[in-house]
Protein backbone atom coordinates (compact mmCIF):
# COMPACT_ATOMS: atom_id res chain seq x y z
CA UNK A 1 0.00 0.00 0.00
CA UNK A 2 1.44 3.80 -0.89
CA UNK A 3 0.78 6.91 0.49
CA UNK A 4 -0.91 7.73 -2.70
CA UNK A 5 -4.54 6.00 -2.80
CA UNK A 6 -7.03 8.08 -4.87
CA UNK A 7 -9.90 6.96 -3.02
CA UNK A 8 -9.23 9.22 0.50
CA UNK A 9 -12.65 8.90 1.63
CA UNK A 10 -12.59 5.68 3.67
CA UNK A 11 -13.43 6.27 6.95
CA UNK A 12 -10.36 4.64 8.53
CA UNK A 13 -7.95 7.57 6.79
CA UNK A 14 -10.47 10.33 8.89
CA UNK A 15 -7.64 9.47 11.81
CA UNK A 16 -6.04 12.91 13.45
CA UNK A 17 -2.43 12.15 11.58
CA UNK A 18 -4.14 12.52 8.15
CA UNK A 19 -3.80 15.89 7.41
CA UNK A 20 -5.31 15.68 3.78
CA UNK A 21 -8.31 13.76 5.27
CA UNK A 22 -8.81 16.18 8.24
CA UNK A 23 -9.08 19.44 5.76
CA UNK A 24 -10.88 17.58 3.52
CA UNK A 25 -13.17 16.30 6.22
CA UNK A 26 -13.91 19.94 6.93
CA UNK A 27 -14.01 21.42 3.62
CA UNK A 28 -17.49 19.33 2.94
CA UNK A 29 -19.17 19.91 6.60
CA UNK A 30 -22.28 21.68 5.05
CA UNK A 31 -22.44 25.62 6.86
CA UNK A 32 -26.13 26.14 8.13
CA UNK A 33 -27.06 30.24 6.84
CA UNK A 34 -29.88 31.51 8.30
CA UNK A 35 -30.56 34.56 5.60
CA UNK A 36 -32.67 37.18 7.35
CA UNK A 37 -33.02 39.98 4.39
CA UNK A 38 -36.32 41.49 3.32
CA UNK A 39 -35.70 42.20 -0.59
CA UNK A 40 -36.29 38.97 -2.30
CA UNK A 41 -33.50 40.02 -4.75
CA UNK A 42 -30.50 40.81 -2.79
CA UNK A 43 -31.65 37.21 -1.09
CA UNK A 44 -31.75 35.79 -4.79
CA UNK A 45 -28.33 37.56 -5.20
CA UNK A 46 -27.58 35.47 -2.57
CA UNK A 47 -28.16 32.30 -3.46
CA UNK A 48 -26.97 32.37 -6.86
CA UNK A 49 -23.60 33.55 -5.85
CA UNK A 50 -23.38 30.84 -2.88
CA UNK A 51 -24.49 28.08 -5.45
CA UNK A 52 -21.18 28.94 -7.91
CA UNK A 53 -19.15 28.37 -4.73
CA UNK A 54 -17.53 25.22 -3.61
CA UNK A 55 -18.75 26.00 0.14
CA UNK A 56 -21.57 23.40 0.48
CA UNK A 57 -24.39 25.63 2.31
CA UNK A 58 -28.00 25.02 3.25
CA UNK A 59 -30.03 28.49 3.49
CA UNK A 60 -32.65 29.12 5.00
CA UNK A 61 -34.32 32.44 4.26
CA UNK A 62 -36.92 34.75 6.22
CA UNK A 63 -37.52 38.44 5.02
CA UNK A 64 -38.31 39.71 8.67
CA UNK A 65 -37.11 39.46 12.12
CA UNK A 66 -40.32 38.72 13.39
CA UNK A 67 -40.11 35.22 11.37
CA UNK A 68 -36.27 34.71 12.36
CA UNK A 69 -36.80 34.07 16.11
CA UNK A 70 -38.23 30.89 15.91
CA UNK A 71 -34.91 29.50 13.77
CA UNK A 72 -32.61 31.75 16.57
CA UNK A 73 -32.83 29.70 19.67
CA UNK A 74 -29.78 26.92 19.50
CA UNK A 75 -29.09 27.57 16.18
CA UNK A 76 -25.41 26.63 15.48
CA UNK A 77 -24.78 28.39 11.59
CA UNK A 78 -23.64 31.40 10.62
CA UNK A 79 -26.60 34.25 10.47
CA UNK A 80 -26.39 36.55 7.47
CA UNK A 81 -28.53 39.77 8.67
CA UNK A 82 -29.60 42.51 7.09
CA UNK A 83 -29.29 45.61 8.72
CA UNK A 84 -32.29 47.58 7.18
CA UNK A 85 -35.63 45.27 7.96
CA UNK A 86 -39.32 46.11 7.98
CA UNK A 87 -39.53 45.37 11.64
CA UNK A 88 -36.67 46.39 12.78
CA UNK A 89 -33.08 48.03 12.27
CA UNK A 90 -29.23 48.83 12.51
CA UNK A 91 -27.92 47.93 16.55
CA UNK A 92 -30.80 47.66 17.91
CA UNK A 93 -31.58 44.90 15.84
CA UNK A 94 -28.16 42.98 15.39
CA UNK A 95 -28.17 43.21 19.44
CA UNK A 96 -31.28 41.53 19.51
CA UNK A 97 -30.32 38.39 17.57
CA UNK A 98 -26.60 37.93 19.05
CA UNK A 99 -28.44 37.90 22.57
CA UNK A 100 -31.03 35.22 20.44
CA UNK A 101 -28.46 32.63 19.01
CA UNK A 102 -25.41 32.77 21.64
CA UNK A 103 -23.02 30.44 19.75
CA UNK A 104 -23.59 31.50 15.96
CA UNK A 105 -21.44 33.46 14.28
CA UNK A 106 -23.62 37.06 12.59
CA UNK A 107 -22.39 39.08 9.45
CA UNK A 108 -24.47 41.65 8.46
CA UNK A 109 -25.15 43.07 5.08
CA UNK A 110 -25.26 46.92 4.81
CA UNK A 111 -25.76 49.23 1.68
CA UNK A 112 -23.42 51.07 -0.12
CA UNK A 113 -23.45 53.70 1.54
CA UNK A 114 -23.98 52.71 5.06
CA UNK A 115 -20.54 51.07 5.28
CA UNK A 116 -19.83 52.75 8.78
CA UNK A 117 -23.25 50.95 10.09
CA UNK A 118 -20.66 47.53 9.41
CA UNK A 119 -17.78 48.58 10.96
CA UNK A 120 -19.90 49.43 14.14
CA UNK A 121 -21.80 46.18 13.81
CA UNK A 122 -18.42 44.08 14.14
CA UNK A 123 -17.30 46.58 17.17
CA UNK A 124 -20.70 45.41 18.76
CA UNK A 125 -20.07 41.61 18.44
CA UNK A 126 -20.50 40.67 14.40
CA UNK A 127 -17.81 38.42 12.79
CA UNK A 128 -17.83 40.42 9.83
CA UNK A 129 -19.37 42.83 7.28
CA UNK A 130 -20.20 42.89 3.89
CA UNK A 131 -21.56 45.07 1.37
CA UNK A 132 -23.98 44.95 -0.98
CA UNK A 133 -23.06 45.45 -4.56
CA UNK A 134 -19.38 44.84 -4.06
CA UNK A 135 -19.35 40.83 -3.03
CA UNK A 136 -18.53 38.17 -5.14
CA UNK A 137 -19.18 34.77 -4.76
CA UNK A 138 -15.73 33.59 -3.37
CA UNK A 139 -15.81 36.67 -0.78
CA UNK A 140 -19.12 35.63 0.29
CA UNK A 141 -18.10 32.24 0.94
CA UNK A 142 -14.98 32.99 2.69
CA UNK A 143 -16.89 35.40 5.24
CA UNK A 144 -18.87 32.90 5.89
CA UNK A 145 -16.78 29.98 6.53
CA UNK A 146 -13.88 31.87 8.37
CA UNK A 147 -16.92 33.08 10.86
CA UNK A 148 -17.90 29.95 11.31
CA UNK A 149 -14.74 28.64 12.11
CA UNK A 150 -13.79 31.92 14.56
CA UNK A 151 -17.33 31.54 16.32
CA UNK A 152 -16.52 27.88 16.74
CA UNK A 153 -12.78 28.60 18.42
CA UNK A 154 -14.13 31.37 20.62
CA UNK A 155 -16.72 29.32 22.07
CA UNK A 156 -14.18 27.05 22.90
CA UNK A 157 -11.80 29.33 24.07
CA UNK A 158 -14.71 30.72 26.57
CA UNK A 159 -15.27 26.60 27.19
CA UNK A 160 -11.78 26.11 28.45
CA UNK A 161 -11.63 29.39 30.26
CA UNK A 162 -14.93 28.35 32.16
CA UNK A 163 -13.12 24.64 32.90
CA UNK A 164 -9.76 25.78 34.01
CA UNK A 165 -11.60 28.44 36.52
CA UNK A 166 -13.77 25.57 37.76
CA UNK A 167 -10.24 23.33 38.33
CA UNK A 168 -8.81 25.72 39.93
CA UNK A 169 -11.80 26.22 42.48
CA UNK A 170 -12.11 22.79 42.68
CA UNK A 171 -8.14 22.71 43.82
CA UNK A 172 -8.89 25.27 46.45
CA UNK A 173 -11.86 23.74 48.09
CA UNK A 174 -9.82 19.89 48.23
CA UNK A 175 -7.30 20.91 49.47
CA UNK A 176 -9.86 23.29 52.44
CA UNK A 177 -11.51 20.08 52.59
CA UNK A 178 -8.69 17.99 52.60
CA UNK A 179 -6.16 18.69 54.68
CA UNK A 180 -2.41 17.62 55.57
CA UNK A 181 -3.22 16.22 58.73
CA UNK A 182 -1.61 17.26 61.86
CA UNK A 183 0.09 13.76 63.43
CA UNK A 184 3.94 14.85 63.59
CA UNK A 185 4.28 13.40 67.42
CA UNK A 186 1.56 10.69 66.95
CA UNK A 187 2.41 6.77 67.37
CA UNK A 188 -0.58 6.68 65.08
CA UNK A 189 0.08 6.10 61.13
CA UNK A 190 -2.36 7.48 58.66
CA UNK A 191 -3.46 6.90 55.00
CA UNK A 192 -6.10 9.80 53.21
CA UNK A 193 -7.53 8.87 50.00
CA UNK A 194 -10.43 10.68 47.58
CA UNK A 195 -11.81 9.83 45.09
CA UNK A 196 -14.56 12.55 42.97
CA UNK A 197 -17.35 11.16 41.65
CA UNK A 198 -19.17 11.48 38.57
CA UNK A 199 -22.00 13.85 38.86
CA UNK A 200 -20.94 16.87 38.61
CA UNK A 201 -18.22 19.51 38.20
CA UNK A 202 -17.61 20.91 41.25
CA UNK A 203 -16.84 19.28 44.59
CA UNK A 204 -19.23 18.17 47.10
CA UNK A 205 -18.60 18.99 51.13
CA UNK A 206 -16.78 15.72 52.25
CA UNK A 207 -14.06 16.80 54.89
CA UNK A 208 -11.74 14.62 57.21
CA UNK A 209 -9.10 15.71 59.57
CA UNK A 210 -6.79 14.71 62.43
CA UNK A 211 -5.43 16.43 64.87
CA UNK A 212 -2.97 15.37 68.07
CA UNK A 213 -3.53 17.12 71.16
CA UNK A 214 -2.15 15.87 74.90
CA UNK A 215 -2.03 12.32 74.17
CA UNK A 216 -4.87 11.93 72.40
CA UNK A 217 -5.79 11.32 68.79
CA UNK A 218 -8.91 13.32 67.17
CA UNK A 219 -10.20 12.54 63.87
CA UNK A 220 -13.44 13.76 61.67
CA UNK A 221 -14.79 12.52 58.81
CA UNK A 222 -17.72 13.92 57.30
CA UNK A 223 -20.33 15.24 54.88
CA UNK A 224 -22.59 18.35 54.35
CA UNK A 225 -25.87 17.49 52.79
CA UNK A 226 -26.45 18.78 49.30
CA UNK A 227 -24.42 19.32 46.44
CA UNK A 228 -22.69 22.49 45.37
CA UNK A 229 -20.20 25.62 46.27
CA UNK A 230 -22.37 26.53 49.06
CA UNK A 231 -22.30 22.94 50.77
CA UNK A 232 -18.13 22.65 49.40
CA UNK A 233 -17.60 26.32 51.43
CA UNK A 234 -19.66 24.89 54.61
CA UNK A 235 -17.48 21.38 54.54
CA UNK A 236 -14.47 23.99 54.87
CA UNK A 237 -15.45 25.90 57.75
CA UNK A 238 -16.39 22.90 59.74
CA UNK A 239 -13.10 21.33 59.11
CA UNK A 240 -10.92 24.47 60.04
CA UNK A 241 -13.26 25.25 63.39
CA UNK A 242 -12.99 21.68 64.45
CA UNK A 243 -9.38 21.70 64.40
CA UNK A 244 -9.23 24.88 65.85
CA UNK A 245 -11.56 23.75 68.82
CA UNK A 246 -9.14 20.40 68.80
CA UNK A 247 -5.69 23.24 68.94
CA UNK A 248 -7.47 25.43 71.52
CA UNK A 249 -7.77 22.65 74.00
CA UNK A 250 -11.76 22.06 74.03
CA UNK A 251 -12.81 19.13 76.20
CA UNK A 252 -13.73 16.33 74.02
CA UNK A 253 -17.30 15.93 74.87
CA UNK A 254 -17.59 19.86 73.71
CA UNK A 255 -16.00 19.39 70.94
CA UNK A 256 -19.18 18.31 68.33
CA UNK A 257 -21.87 20.73 70.04
CA UNK A 258 -19.51 23.44 69.84
CA UNK A 259 -19.33 23.03 66.31
CA UNK A 260 -22.42 22.37 65.93
CA UNK A 261 -23.26 25.92 67.64
CA UNK A 262 -20.43 27.23 64.78
CA UNK A 263 -22.31 25.06 61.40
CA UNK A 264 -25.77 26.64 62.16
CA UNK A 265 -24.30 30.18 62.55
CA UNK A 266 -21.93 29.69 58.99
CA UNK A 267 -24.91 28.14 57.05
CA UNK A 268 -26.34 29.41 54.17
CA UNK A 269 -29.88 27.77 54.50
CA UNK A 270 -31.32 26.61 57.43
CA UNK A 271 -32.10 23.16 56.02
CA UNK A 272 -27.90 22.52 55.57
CA UNK A 273 -26.43 19.55 57.79
CA UNK A 274 -23.72 17.64 58.00
CA UNK A 275 -23.46 13.99 59.16
CA UNK A 276 -19.80 13.13 60.80
CA UNK A 277 -18.20 10.42 62.43
CA UNK A 278 -15.12 11.86 65.39
CA UNK A 279 -13.24 9.34 66.95
CA UNK A 280 -10.66 9.88 69.69
CA UNK A 281 -7.97 7.37 69.64
CA UNK A 282 -6.67 6.86 73.32
CA UNK A 283 -3.20 4.97 72.54
CA UNK A 284 -2.57 4.64 76.10
CA UNK A 285 -5.53 2.87 76.95
CA UNK A 286 -5.68 1.50 73.70
CA UNK A 287 -9.39 2.85 73.35
CA UNK A 288 -11.20 4.74 70.62
CA UNK A 289 -14.21 6.72 71.35
CA UNK A 290 -16.33 7.07 68.58
CA UNK A 291 -19.64 9.92 68.12
CA UNK A 292 -21.76 9.13 64.81
CA UNK A 293 -24.32 11.85 63.71
CA UNK A 294 -25.91 10.60 61.38
CA UNK A 295 -22.98 9.14 59.71
CA UNK A 296 -22.04 5.50 58.68
CA UNK A 297 -19.68 3.64 61.48
CA UNK A 298 -15.87 3.26 60.69
CA UNK A 299 -14.61 -0.54 60.03
CA UNK A 300 -12.03 -1.82 63.03
CA UNK A 301 -9.31 -3.87 61.17
CA UNK A 302 -7.28 -5.72 64.24
CA UNK A 303 -5.30 -8.91 62.95
CA UNK A 304 -7.13 -9.63 59.33
CA UNK A 305 -10.63 -9.44 60.44
CA UNK A 306 -12.98 -6.66 59.80
CA UNK A 307 -15.47 -5.55 62.30
CA UNK A 308 -18.38 -3.47 61.74
CA UNK A 309 -18.50 -0.94 64.61
CA UNK A 310 -22.01 -1.03 66.05
CA UNK A 311 -22.36 2.52 67.34
CA UNK A 312 -25.84 3.89 67.13
CA UNK A 313 -25.75 7.26 65.80
CA UNK A 314 -27.38 9.97 66.78
CA UNK A 315 -29.10 12.88 64.36
CA UNK A 316 -26.83 14.64 62.12
CA UNK A 317 -25.02 17.93 63.33
CA UNK A 318 -27.35 20.81 62.65
CA UNK A 319 -30.62 19.23 62.61
CA UNK A 320 -32.33 19.18 65.83
CA UNK A 321 -29.31 20.34 68.62
CA UNK A 322 -28.82 18.24 71.89
CA UNK A 323 -26.55 17.32 74.52
CA UNK A 324 -23.89 15.15 74.23
CA UNK A 325 -24.75 11.21 75.02
CA UNK A 326 -24.12 8.28 73.24
CA UNK A 327 -19.97 7.34 73.21
CA UNK A 328 -19.10 4.15 71.72
CA UNK A 329 -15.87 2.87 73.38
CA UNK A 330 -13.86 0.55 71.22
CA UNK A 331 -10.72 -1.92 71.67
CA UNK A 332 -7.86 -0.31 69.59
CA UNK A 333 -5.24 -2.46 70.32
CA UNK A 334 -1.77 -1.86 68.71
CA UNK A 335 -1.21 -2.79 64.95
CA UNK A 336 -5.13 -2.23 64.10
CA UNK A 337 -6.39 -0.20 61.93
CA UNK A 338 -9.64 1.95 61.47
CA UNK A 339 -11.25 2.79 58.35
CA UNK A 340 -13.08 6.30 57.89
CA UNK A 341 -15.14 6.80 54.75
CA UNK A 342 -18.17 8.95 53.58
CA UNK A 343 -21.12 7.82 52.20
CA UNK A 344 -20.92 7.74 48.98
CA UNK A 345 -18.72 4.47 49.55
CA UNK A 346 -21.58 2.29 50.86
CA UNK A 347 -24.12 4.20 48.78
CA UNK A 348 -22.77 2.48 45.63
CA UNK A 349 -24.90 0.04 44.20
CA UNK A 350 -24.39 -3.61 45.17
CA UNK A 351 -25.18 -5.43 41.41
CA UNK A 352 -27.64 -2.77 40.45
CA UNK A 353 -30.35 -0.72 41.33
CA UNK A 354 -32.01 -1.02 44.12
CA UNK A 355 -29.82 -2.55 46.27
CA UNK A 356 -27.04 -0.58 47.86
CA UNK A 357 -23.41 -1.69 49.61
CA UNK A 358 -24.37 -0.35 52.73
CA UNK A 359 -21.75 -0.74 55.32
CA UNK A 360 -21.95 -4.60 55.76
CA UNK A 361 -21.33 -4.79 51.32
CA UNK A 362 -18.27 -2.58 52.36
CA UNK A 363 -17.51 -5.33 54.81
CA UNK A 364 -17.38 -7.73 52.45
CA UNK A 365 -15.52 -5.85 49.84
CA UNK A 366 -12.40 -4.96 52.48
CA UNK A 367 -12.42 -8.69 53.57
CA UNK A 368 -12.03 -10.07 49.96
CA UNK A 369 -9.53 -7.52 49.17
CA UNK A 370 -7.22 -8.14 52.60
CA UNK A 371 -7.60 -11.83 51.62
CA UNK A 372 -5.55 -11.19 48.11
CA UNK A 373 -2.57 -9.98 50.43
CA UNK A 374 -3.48 -6.15 49.86
CA UNK A 375 -1.14 -3.85 51.79
CA UNK A 376 -3.12 -0.90 53.58
CA UNK A 377 -1.13 1.42 51.23
CA UNK A 378 -2.82 -0.17 48.36
CA UNK A 379 -6.29 -0.69 50.45
CA UNK A 380 -8.54 2.21 49.48
CA UNK A 381 -7.64 2.47 46.36
CA UNK A 382 -8.40 -1.39 45.29
CA UNK A 383 -11.48 -0.70 48.12
CA UNK A 384 -13.11 2.05 45.90
CA UNK A 385 -12.71 -0.02 42.56
CA UNK A 386 -14.12 -3.20 43.89
CA UNK A 387 -16.78 -1.06 44.84
CA UNK A 388 -17.09 0.14 41.21
CA UNK A 389 -17.54 -2.80 40.10
CA UNK A 390 -20.48 -3.50 42.32
CA UNK A 391 -21.89 -0.47 40.89
CA UNK A 392 -21.15 -1.06 37.75
CA UNK A 393 -19.32 2.22 36.72
CA UNK A 394 -17.60 5.51 38.35
CA UNK A 395 -19.55 6.00 41.94
CA UNK A 396 -22.22 8.72 41.71
CA UNK A 397 -21.08 10.25 44.85
CA UNK A 398 -17.61 11.71 46.05
CA UNK A 399 -15.28 8.92 48.46
CA UNK A 400 -12.79 10.27 50.81
CA UNK A 401 -11.09 7.80 53.08
CA UNK A 402 -9.19 8.10 55.77
CA UNK A 403 -6.75 5.27 57.43
CA UNK A 404 -5.77 5.49 61.07
CA UNK A 405 -3.41 2.90 61.90
CA UNK A 406 -1.78 2.12 65.36
CA UNK A 407 2.23 1.27 64.67
CA UNK A 408 3.56 1.53 61.03
CA UNK A 409 1.33 0.57 58.14
CA UNK A 410 1.98 -2.60 56.46
CA UNK B 1 -36.03 10.15 37.83
CA UNK B 2 -39.72 11.61 38.49
CA UNK B 3 -41.64 13.07 41.55
CA UNK B 4 -44.92 13.24 41.77
CA UNK B 5 -46.60 14.90 44.55
CA UNK B 6 -50.09 14.78 45.82
CA UNK B 7 -51.87 15.71 49.01
CA UNK B 8 -55.35 15.77 50.59
CA UNK B 9 -56.99 16.37 54.21
CA UNK B 10 -57.83 13.45 56.91
CA UNK B 11 -59.60 14.83 60.07
CA UNK B 12 -57.34 17.49 61.04
CA UNK B 13 -54.06 16.46 59.14
CA UNK B 14 -52.96 17.17 56.05
CA UNK B 15 -51.69 14.49 54.36
CA UNK B 16 -48.93 14.47 51.75
CA UNK B 17 -48.27 11.42 49.30
CA UNK B 18 -44.86 11.39 47.47
CA UNK B 19 -44.05 9.10 44.28
CA UNK B 20 -40.56 8.35 43.40
CA UNK B 21 -36.93 10.46 43.78
CA UNK B 22 -36.93 13.07 46.23
CA UNK B 23 -33.16 13.96 45.17
CA UNK B 24 -31.29 17.12 44.83
CA UNK B 25 -33.22 17.67 41.56
CA UNK B 26 -36.84 17.43 43.07
CA UNK B 27 -36.71 18.26 46.83
CA UNK B 28 -37.23 21.92 45.51
CA UNK B 29 -40.86 20.82 44.90
CA UNK B 30 -41.65 18.96 47.99
CA UNK B 31 -39.65 21.77 50.17
CA UNK B 32 -42.30 24.24 48.26
CA UNK B 33 -45.71 22.29 48.98
CA UNK B 34 -44.92 21.67 52.67
CA UNK B 35 -44.08 25.50 53.22
CA UNK B 36 -46.95 26.29 51.09
CA UNK B 37 -49.18 23.93 53.70
CA UNK B 38 -47.93 25.34 56.82
CA UNK B 39 -48.34 28.28 55.59
CA UNK B 40 -51.87 27.91 54.90
CA UNK B 41 -52.28 26.62 58.41
CA UNK B 42 -52.18 23.71 58.32
CA UNK B 43 -49.77 22.66 61.17
CA UNK B 44 -50.04 18.63 61.43
CA UNK B 45 -48.95 16.88 58.74
CA UNK B 46 -48.25 13.24 57.63
CA UNK B 47 -45.71 12.27 55.01
CA UNK B 48 -46.54 8.94 53.23
CA UNK B 49 -43.36 7.35 51.98
CA UNK B 50 -44.67 4.05 50.48
CA UNK B 51 -44.06 4.89 47.13
CA UNK B 52 -40.32 6.64 47.10
CA UNK B 53 -38.05 4.77 45.55
CA UNK B 54 -34.89 7.00 46.52
CA UNK B 55 -33.89 9.61 49.02
CA UNK B 56 -31.04 11.28 48.96
CA UNK B 57 -29.29 14.15 51.80
CA UNK B 58 -31.17 16.91 50.19
CA UNK B 59 -34.44 15.53 50.63
CA UNK B 60 -33.63 14.26 54.44
CA UNK B 61 -33.13 18.45 54.74
CA UNK B 62 -36.09 19.34 52.94
CA UNK B 63 -37.90 16.91 55.46
CA UNK B 64 -36.11 17.49 58.50
CA UNK B 65 -36.55 21.60 57.29
CA UNK B 66 -40.63 20.78 57.34
CA UNK B 67 -40.29 19.20 61.13
CA UNK B 68 -38.58 22.16 62.03
CA UNK B 69 -41.15 24.55 60.86
CA UNK B 70 -44.34 22.43 62.20
CA UNK B 71 -42.40 22.61 65.35
CA UNK B 72 -42.66 26.46 65.52
CA UNK B 73 -46.41 26.11 65.76
CA UNK B 74 -46.70 23.42 67.89
CA UNK B 75 -47.32 20.74 64.74
CA UNK B 76 -45.91 17.75 63.97
CA UNK B 77 -44.70 16.12 60.74
CA UNK B 78 -45.17 12.04 60.50
CA UNK B 79 -43.58 9.83 58.10
CA UNK B 80 -45.79 6.70 56.98
CA UNK B 81 -43.18 4.23 55.16
CA UNK B 82 -42.68 0.00 55.83
CA UNK B 83 -40.30 -0.18 53.07
CA UNK B 84 -37.12 -1.59 54.45
CA UNK B 85 -34.57 0.53 51.63
CA UNK B 86 -35.99 4.17 52.96
CA UNK B 87 -36.12 2.66 56.89
CA UNK B 88 -32.44 2.23 56.63
CA UNK B 89 -31.43 5.66 55.56
CA UNK B 90 -33.49 6.88 58.33
CA UNK B 91 -31.68 4.55 61.01
CA UNK B 92 -28.41 5.11 59.81
CA UNK B 93 -28.47 9.16 59.55
CA UNK B 94 -30.22 9.00 63.23
CA UNK B 95 -33.24 10.58 62.33
CA UNK B 96 -35.54 7.36 63.50
CA UNK B 97 -35.16 9.42 66.86
CA UNK B 98 -36.65 12.81 65.22
CA UNK B 99 -39.24 11.70 63.18
CA UNK B 100 -41.97 9.37 64.11
CA UNK B 101 -42.59 6.76 61.73
CA UNK B 102 -45.91 4.65 60.93
CA UNK B 103 -47.12 1.90 58.81
CA UNK B 104 -50.14 3.46 57.75
CA UNK B 105 -51.47 7.08 57.93
CA UNK B 106 -54.41 5.94 60.35
CA UNK B 107 -51.69 5.08 62.66
CA UNK B 108 -49.83 8.29 62.74
CA UNK B 109 -52.94 10.24 63.03
CA UNK B 110 -54.24 7.68 66.08
CA UNK B 111 -50.37 7.73 67.69
CA UNK B 112 -50.48 11.76 67.47
CA UNK B 113 -53.95 12.25 69.09
CA UNK B 114 -53.23 9.63 71.29
CA UNK B 115 -50.04 12.06 72.97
Amino acid sequence: MTATDPENTGPRKAGPADGAAVSAHVSVEPADILLIEDDAQDAFLVEELLADTPLDSRITWVPTLGDARKHLTGFRGCVLLDLNLPDASGLGLLREVLTAVESAAVVVLTGLHDEHEGIAAVAAGAQDYLVKGQVDGSLLARSLRYSIERQRADENARQLREAEMYARENMRLERGLLPQVLLDSSPLSHLSFYRPGRKRAIVGGDFFDAVQKDGTTHIVIGDVSGHGPDEAALGVSLRIAWRALVMGGVAEERLLPALEEILISERAQEEMYATLCQTSLDVEREQARIRLLGHPPPLLITSGEVKEILAVPRPPLGVFPEDESDVEEVAFPRGSTLLFYTDGLVDAFDGGPPDRLEVHGLRRILIDVLDRGTSLTDLPGQVVDEAERHNGGPLQDDVAMLLMTYGEQA
Amino acid sequence: MDLKLDHYTEDDTEIVVVEGEIDVYTAPRLRELLIDLVNKGNVHLVVNMEKVEFLDSTGLGVLVGGLKRVRAHDGTLDLVCTQERILKIFRITGLTKVFGIYESVQEAIDKRKSK
